[in-house]
């Protein structure tokens, strides 16, 4: 018996741009689809599963299909595969279902049904032309999700575990190590957050020629119109540029976010000495002995690789991912009391606990609904009852937020991320049960995970609760705030029928306090700054600074700095041992527009 | 401001004329000499037979700016205090009008809200001059048993004026969601009542409260606290007992470990080995809870797989279907092929084989991996 059965395919003939051949095997990349329909890219957790991926992110109404042409080596026949995962396996039908048509045609099963990333067999099939048209079809609006689709003549399947997948990929991609372009700037700003832009335009004001690199389309990070937390804190000594990048204080998730959201990306742009990659996301920083030589960024729906060479970097991607590639030392997680005394005897262990672990502040997602002037049905979801359990509600705060000690921020972002899926899912089909809402229905949910912590990369100086609480002058004080140190802890610790993706704040009033320069630039890393929640500082040194005013400040500070490095080529640590003076002044003097010659 | 101002300028006039005569309607000296019932609002638990006399303690509370009152240690049979308690006047002033508010307050030994009594005469009384139904007393149970309660941190005057939408430098203004946050925790129409009340109960009388008991501490009201069903009893304890108390009440320390919040069983999972470092059977009964307990427990526990007694891998191996997928790779890192026993294999492959498990397949792999 022919191992395949026939599928009788159309005759296309488009140019293939995007697909890998090799052989007789074509791997497509989900998120290179011409037209992407109503999936979104979702580049996220590419470091832990292994690439950007599409997401039918549909909030329960399936997603207008994704659509692309490829072109095969030969026709024939063919197995195929994708790589998928079923987000929330269980005695339950499996969320994110959908369906893979080829040249027009439904092929195979129903898709999205395995636990954990990996290949699902889709079937075999005749194709009668090179030229083919590929769609991924949502059947159910839950977060289905396509990493990639193999086709392949052998009825072999692609690598299972990350590192070898990985090797699989370059190897059928035939992509060298080194990406094709290389750029050179004066500063490598990697992070589009609030820090990275404020750190950007502070450098680009001086005269550098600056890359910023960012994963999204668009700029502010947890506050951009993605994610929709308004930013907190002071201006400090940089209200001129910070004033450029804020947010209004409306409440968290509230679609004002896109207000600011064009403010923000106008002035980022009037500099033409800004170079922003958008859409690029950084995937290796390579190091040579204690310096920084090169960072390698991806676009995350093209796949095209660029090499940013410069003489000075700065990581505010927030996860610390530049520092954790190039070396650079850092921490996770809670610090016993007694590491920095910052005991706080109200609140004992949910404040500072007496052995170290791995307890963090959680992620957020957030999200909203409206009322409508018609009735809206809301399907059931079994599968997010576990999490949702009774709790009803109709839109979320910053009070929705998940952290779990077996869970780390950065590897499990992702099963993270999904759970709060299932509670937002979860809690508003609790609330659509009451009459009152039946005209309601789901507006906004997030897919981005708003992180509050994870790695904190480690400078010359660890700041932390004690020198907030006692308010702390240091010579080198250029970020200041006045904001509570603001903890966060998980209400299930103190009640196990609380939903354990609600949490409580913890505020200590401090008076006025400084953060050092020198908690903004890396102790072992000779040439890479840090500004956000990537800083230099302890779980509890954490609480006050985290907010986006406040990391703004610490990139502007960077960015001034940046510029006194070029000028007399030295790295970040020698401006505070050898032109603080200068430093500072330059703080001082960038806090008003400079008047152009042609107007004095 | 303009509330501060009015409510200085009422209150004045409330002590120049009528205050007298508010003080005097109220018999704070006669009344709960004895208490032989649970307060009617009450947080700890109340043993029958319980009979506790009021004794002079030398704390005092502040109600108001001009006046302290006392605060009482109710006292058991051993003269140990059980509780605390005050019963106090104060003014609450809304719109220009005051009104005596008549309450008994009571603290925990660490001086914590325990709950309070009303006086029946008395009732406390809404801004419209309503007075309290149970549904409302309840609510104030509810607003005073939350100490971290938006009210807090914030000034009267902030929660009764309009969000301010725009945060200028400096100002932590209030957001729309925490004025719909202090809305939905307070008696309706009695705002000003609740606020003063959440702040008596929470006020610097905590700490004095603490440390009076702290120089008093014996070992009856220690262990009073370890068999006590209250969080902070129990951490307080936890901190307190020495290692032949661990040893001596360790059924108590199991049931709390099964029974108690996550954040104490917490603290005993990751202090578990330092406890019971020679003593593996005093171990068994926690590690025998593992599946029963949260998960954020049971990832502190697996920290100790390495010094864990070897019947710990046995335990686990039969419980695998309660840990989360992080947890099992721990597990599976733990386990090397010396530790294979032919018990561990087959619970092994009772998991892997399992259809309804959504992490069988990370045993499955594990075993092949080890197979090869």
């Amino acid at each position: 018996m022919h191992p395949f059965r026939f599928r009788k395919l159309l005759l296309l003939s488009f140019v293939l741009h995007f697909c890998m051949v090799y052989g007789q095997e074509i791997l497509i990349e989900a998120e290179s689809f011409d037209d992407p329909g109503g999936w979104v890219i979702d580049p996220q957790f590419e470091q832990q599963m292994g690439s950007p991926y599409l997401l039918a992110h549909g909030m329960g109404q399936p997603v207008q299909n994704a659509k692309t042409k490829i072109t095969l080596d030969t026709a024939g026949g063919y197995h195929i595969w994708v790589r998928t995962k079923n987000w929330v396996p269980g005695k339950w039908k499996a969320p994110g279902r959908f369906q893979l048509k080829v040249g027009g045609t439904f092929i195979g099963k129903t898709l999205g049904l395995r636990s954990g990333w990996g290949w699902e067999y889709v079937d075999s099939v005749l194709v009668t032309s090179r030229e083919i048209d590929l769609e991924l079809v949502d059947l159910t609006g839950f977060n289905g999700r396509v990493d990639a689709i193999y086709f392949s003549t052998v009825k072999k399947e692609p690598p299972a575990s990350l590192k070898k997948l990985a090797e699989w990929r370059k190897s059928i991609k035939a992509e060298p190590n080194e990406p094709p372009r290389t750029e050179s700037y004066d500063l490598v700003v990697v992070g589009g957050g609030i820090a990275g832009c404020a750190a950007s335009i502070a450098a680009a004001e001086q005269g550098l020629r600056v890359a910023l690199i960012h994963d999204r389309p668009f700029l502010g990070g947890n506050a951009s119109e993605e994610i929709r937390v308004h930013t907190l804190g002071i201006y400090g000594n940089f209200e001129r540029i910070l004033k450029k990048l804020d947010t209004e204080h409306y409440p968290n998730g509230s679609v004002d976010a896109k207000l600011d959201q064009k403010k923000r990306d106008d002035n980022v742009k009037s500099y033409e000495n800004i170079a922003l990659f958008l859409n690029h996301r950084a995937y290796e920083a390579k190091a040579e002995g204690d310096t920084i030589q090169y960072v390698d960024a991806r676009h995350t729906s093209t796949g095209e690789r660029i090499r940013f060479v410069a003489p000075r970097f700065v990581d505010s991607t927030g996860d610390g991912w530049i520092g954790y590639w190039a070396g650079a030392e850092f921490s996770y997680g809670r610090e016993s009391v007694d590491t920095y005394g910052e005991d706080w005897a109200e609140h004992g262990e949910l404040w500072s606990p007496k052995e170290p672990d791995n307890a963090v502040m959680g992620s957020s997602v957030l999200w909203g609904s409206k009322k409508t002037d018609r009735e809206h049905v809301f399907p059931e979801v079994p599968w997010a009852m576990p999490v949702a359990k009774r709790y009803a509600k109709v839109a979320g705060e910053w009070q929705w937020e998940f952290s779990r000690p077996d869970l780390h921020q950065i590897h499990d972002a992702e099963e993270i991320r999904d759970h709060m899926l299932r509670a937002i899912y979860g809690a508003f089909y609790n609330a659509k049960q009451d009459t009152a809402n039946a005209n309601r229905k789901l507006e906004w949910v997030s897919y981005l995970v708003g992180k509050r912590e994870s790695r904190r990369l480690v400078g010359d100086h660890i700041f932390t609760f004690k020198d907030a609480k006692e308010g702390r002058k240091f010579p080198d004080g250029v970020v200041i705030e006045t904001r509570d140190v603001d903890i966060h802890y998980q209400t299930v610790l103190e009640d196990e029928e609380n939903p354990d993706f609600i949490s409580e704040a913890l505020f200590y009033k401090t008076p006025e306090y400084y953060i050092p320069y020198r908690s903004l630039y890396s102790r072992n890393i000779a040439n890479l700054f840090m500004a956000g929640r990537n800083f230099s500082c302890s779980h509890a040194g954490l609480g006050g600074p985290r907010v986006m005013r406040t990391t703004g400040q610490m990139g502007a500070a960077v960015g001034l700095a940046a510029a006194l490095c070029k000028k007399y080529n030295v790295g970040p640590r020698e401006i505070y041992t050898g032109y603080l003076n200068e430093y500072l002044a330059l703080i001082e003097e960038q806090k008003f527009e400079k008047i152009p010659e042609t107007k004095r | 401001m303009k509330f501060l101002l009015t409510f200085l300028f009422v209150f004045t006039l409330f002590l120049s004329n009528g205050g007298r005569e508010f003080q005097k309607s109220f018999p704070t000296e006669t009344y709960n000499e004895v208490l032989d019932r649970a307060p009617e609002y009450y947080l700890l638990e109340w043993k029958s037979g319980t009979r506790l006399l009021k004794k002079k303690a030398d704390l005092f509370i502040e109600v108001d700016s001009f006046n302290a009152q006392e605060v009482a240690a109710m006292i058991n049979e051993n003269e140990d205090p059980v509780l605390y308690a005050s019963d106090i006047a104060t003014p609450v002033c809304a719109d220009g009008e005051c009104k005596l508010m008549h309450i008994r307050l009571y603290w925990t030994l660490l001086g914590e809200y325990a709950g309070f009594d009303t006086y029946p005469e008395l009732p406390l009384t809404k801004h419209d001059h309503d007075e309290f139904q149970k549904a409302d007393y309840e609510k104030l149970h509810k607003l005073l048993t939350d100490d971290k309660s938006v009210l807090k941190r914030r000034k009267l005057d902030q929660l009764v004026e309009k969000p301010i939408m725009r945060n200028v430098n400096g100002v932590d203004a209030l957001s729309g969601a925490t004025v719909a946050e202090v809305k939905e925790s307070v008696v309706s129409g009695a705002l000003y009542s609740c606020y003063v009340a959440w702040h008596l109960a929470h006020g610097n009388i905590r700490d004095k409260i603490k440390a009076y008991t702290l120089s008093i501490l014996n070992t009856d009201m220690l262990m009073g606290m370890l068999y006590s069903k209250n969080t902070s009893y129990q951490l307080f304890a936890l901190k307190e007992m020495d290692p032949s108390q661990f040893i001596e009440h360790h059924s108590q320390l199991v049931h709390i470990f099964k029974t108690a919040v996550p954040l104490v069983r917490s603290i005993m999972a990751k202090e578990l080995p330092d406890k019971y470092q020679n003593s593996p059977d005093l171990q068994k009964p926690f590690w025998e809870a593992f599946s029963e307990i949260d998960i954020g427990s049971r990832s502190l526990l697996l920290r100790h797989l390495e010094s864990a007694p070897p019947f710990v891998t046995d335990i686990v191996s039969t419980r695998l279907g309660a840990l989360t997928k992080n947890q099992i790779t721990v597990f599976l890192e733990f386990l090397s092929p010396k530790k294979h026993t032919p018990e561990l294999l087959k619970n092994l492959r009772s998991f892997a084989d399992s259809e309804s498990e959504a992490y069988s397949y990370l045993v499955k792999n594990y075993l092949e991996e080890q197979e090869q």
